[in-house]
């Protein structure tokens, strides 16, 4: 067997240790991932970029319509205000208590033997309830029944539009004076209380037109 | 391993953990932050983008459906001219009750106040006294039929009517109105 003598045998076990040193491989290692690391940060960028861009193009189309948002929130705020307003005025208005029928109905019921003198009249503030003060003089051979029949006139007509009304003698009281009717008839004072209240079927009388002047 | 390559390994190590601390931290993280806001702006916009779509239908629906409501609240401000009620009232109630064939009348402002519904915040309510001297019945019940109709805002609180002693044939009458006024 021949033999081999191996000079650069120190070199070459040298060099093995070289390669084998924990350092190295561990600088490799490193870079290694280092490269990986930075490509995969890369690749996040390049995402995040898109998504830059994306988010600038919805930006760029809600800034477009934005004032035209705003300005539709802000009318439907103005109109939803404006209805409700309207609302509460169109009850306000439809509740109120109309004085021009109930004074046509007065004059309805007043006879010529019974004058009125006074009326005073009031609507509570919720417009639920009217109470009215009518005061006169009636002329008759029995003037005490010509008063009653204008409290029964009152209840029969004002019942045709209210609700809940009573008409009832406050006061009636017998006059000394000679009313100089037919030959001179008794007189009677009186003071009628009317309470009722206004329902839905008083409504406004129509104004009056005039004839137009030729 | 000899013992300067366990020193070497663990310089390695830390080098790592040193690297990996740096990466996450430093580098990674940010972006991602970055990128989820990014992300929830994008959501958030594309959300408001299509409420806006609503909205923008739903007032073009509103500004049909209100078409009434708007006309008629112009008229109901219409109603009410420029200026202090006191300036323009008595004068334009003296007119009207004039027109209507009764002279002399006269108002005069009582008070004022607000109106406790938040959808009335901006109208005052104003009571006045309008003293009709002397009036023919028949005509002063036209008159407030005319006043109840061309005055859709005033209300007739109070009326007292009563004959004077020297003409039978005339009335003095006294009503107590109030008149509900946009505020200025």
């Amino acid at each position: 067997m021949a033999l081999h003598l191996n000079l650069l045998h120190e070199q070459i076990s040298e060099q093995r240790q070289r390669q084998r040193d924990p350092l190295k491989i561990g600088t490799i290692v490193l870079i290694g991932l280092g490269a990986l690391f930075a490509l995969y940060y890369g690749w996040n960028a390049y995402r995040t970029l898109a998504i830059k861009s994306q988010l600038s193009a919805v930006e760029r189309e809600w800034s477009k319509i934005e004032p035209k948002v705003t300005a539709a929130e802000k009318r439907s705020a103005e109109l939803n205000s404006i209805v409700k307003t309207t609302a509460v005025l169109d009850d306000y208005i439809d509740h109120r208590f109309f004085w021009a029928p109930f004074l046509e109905k007065l004059a309805r019921c007043v006879a010529p033997n019974t004058q009125l003198t006074s009326l005073e009249g009031t609507v509570t503030e919720d417009n639920k309830a009217v109470s009215v003060s009518i005061e006169g003089v009636a002329a008759g051979r029995e003037p005490r029944s010509a008063a009653e029949d204008l409290r029964q006139m009152l209840t029969e007509q004002l019942g045709q539009s209210y609700s809940d009304v009573k008409v009832e003698f406050k006061a009636l009281d017998d006059l000394d004076t000679i009313a100089n009717i037919a030959g001179g008839m008794n007189m009677a004072h009186y003071i009628l209380a009317v309470t009722f209240q206004p329902t839905a079927k008083a409504k406004p009388t129509p104004a009056p037109t005039r004839a137009s002047k030729r | 391993m000899k013992k300067d390559q366990i020193q070497k390994v663990l310089l390695s190590g830390v080098g790592l953990v040193i690297l990996l601390y740096v990466y996450f931290s430093f580098f990674l993280g940010p972006l991602n932050r970055s990128r989820d806001n990014m992300l929830a702006a994008i959501r958030d916009k594309q959300a408001k983008l299509a409420s806006s779509q609503d909205n923008l239908t739903k007032s073009a629906k509103l500004e049909l459906q209100a078409k009434a409501a708007t006309s008629r609240f112009a008229a109901l401000k219409a109603l009410s001219p420029e200026g202090a009620p006191i300036a323009w009232f008595p004068p334009r109630m003296k007119t009207f009750f004039s027109t209507q064939g009764i002279d002399k009348a006269t108002a005069r402002m009582e008070n004022n106040s607000t109106f406790k519904q938040a959808e009335l915040a901006s109208w005052v309510k104003y009571s006045w006294l309008i003293d009709i001297p002397q009036a023919d019945y028949a005509r002063l019940g036209k008159a407030i039929a005319e006043l109840e109709n061309v005055e859709p805002l005033l209300t007739v609180n109070k009326i007292s009517i009563r004959a004077t002693p020297d003409q039978p044939e005339l009335q003095q009458v006294v009503l107590s109105a109030t008149n509900v006024i946009e505020k200025r």
